[in-house]
């Protein structure tokens, strides 16, 4: 599992842009110097990361831009399609936060936080977590137990970011 | 393989949000009885399916219970979250569409009817079809060649349930 000190490894990021053209990138490329916030989680419209997780996001990313963050990603196994308009619905595309698609979930199992609980019906999703990457690199890793939102918040992070930069 | 008329529904799981979060639903159950439609497609939240295949059963919603079908459901390989918002988002749950997940993909590869685009993030999903279904049997089948919505409307479907 992805820690502190470890580079993030390889791995395709999706979105899809105002107009409906779909893009590519892989994460190392993204991170190359410069700072950035990445948050995963379970799944998009999903009670805890609706309602709690990505809110929290949207309210600190203000400060944690303040903070020296360029970046703020959130993450998630879906496609670019459902994360495009849960970024419009959610408010969160609207904060400034990019919301892109791990959709095969090969990044979330590169990173060893895959997670799966087929009587949802997730399957390879990602466990709920967020970290703070300088130059492609794990500063700060905050990962939550299954089930609950509790140290991988955008509040949580801000402290954390904050004595880390 | 492909879907064909007379066979039965396969049996597999999907999954509906309840009022105490997701429940599985065996296919074979749900329809037993019944007269319901039955449509498929590539995903919640893209653009042909949104504009065009999910409102087109909207718009004849009437028209099918009018000719005695019980449900018109919605199936697609998402979770039953982004099913939720979907159908809130396109007014198709308020017009009296169901939408269930089919979250493993468990009935669209038994159907033949899966396909994947890497580039979107899309695995294992399905390819457009609409099903009538009498107790369970497939009465009338239209399957959508990839990347068209034609036969697999709600209009072109009402039209082959008349013939």
């Amino acid at each position: 599992m992805i820690a502190v000190g470890d580079r993030v490894p390889s791995g395709t990021l999706r979105w899809k842009d105002g107009e409906g053209g779909v893009h590519a990138q892989d994460i190392t490329e993204r991170c190359a110097g410069r700072t950035v916030v990445l948050f995963g989680l379970p799944g998009a419209f999903t009670p805890t990361c609706d309602g709690a997780h990505l809110p929290g996001f949207i309210r600190v990313a203000d400060d944690l831009r303040g903070a020296g963050v360029d970046e703020i990603i959130c993450l998630s196994v879906n496609d670019v399609h459902v994360m495009k308009l849960w970024g419009e619905q959610s408010g969160a595309e609207d904060a400034g936060i990019a919301m892109l698609a791990d959709g095969d979930g090969s990044l979330a199992r590169a990173m060893g936080l895959a997670w799966s609980n087929a009587d949802v019906g997730f399957h390879d999703r990602s466990r709920r977590y967020a970290m703070l990457l300088v130059d492609g690199v794990v500063k700060v890793m905050h990962l939550d137990e299954l089930g609950v939102c509790a140290v991988s918040t955008g509040e949580a992070m801000l402290e954390d970011v904050k004595s880390a930069l | 393989m492909t879907i064909e008329v007379g066979t039965p529904l396969p049996a597999a799981t999907l999954v509906r949000l309840g009022d105490d979060g997701p429940e599985a639903i065996d296919t074979r159950d749900y329809v037993a009885g019944r007269k319901v439609v039955l449509f498929g497609l590539p995903g919640a939240f893209s653009g042909t399916c949104s504009t065009s295949h999910v409102p087109s059963f909207m718009r004849t919603a009437e028209a099918f219970r009018e000719k005695g079908i019980d449900e018109i459901i919605c199936v697609s390989v998402n979770d039953a979250f982004v099913m939720k918002a979907w159908g809130e988002a396109t007014g198709a749950t308020a017009a009296g569409l169901t939408f269930l997940a089919d979250a493993d993909a468990s009935l669209t590869k038994a159907l033949g009817m899966e396909f994947s685009v890497p580039v979107l993030g899309f695995y294992d999903r399905s390819n457009r079809y609409a099903l009538v279904l009498d107790d369970g049997i497939v009465t009338v089948a239209n399957v959508d060649e990839p990347n068209t919505c034609n036969l697999s409307t709600g209009e072109s479907l009402l039209e082959a349930m008349a013939i």
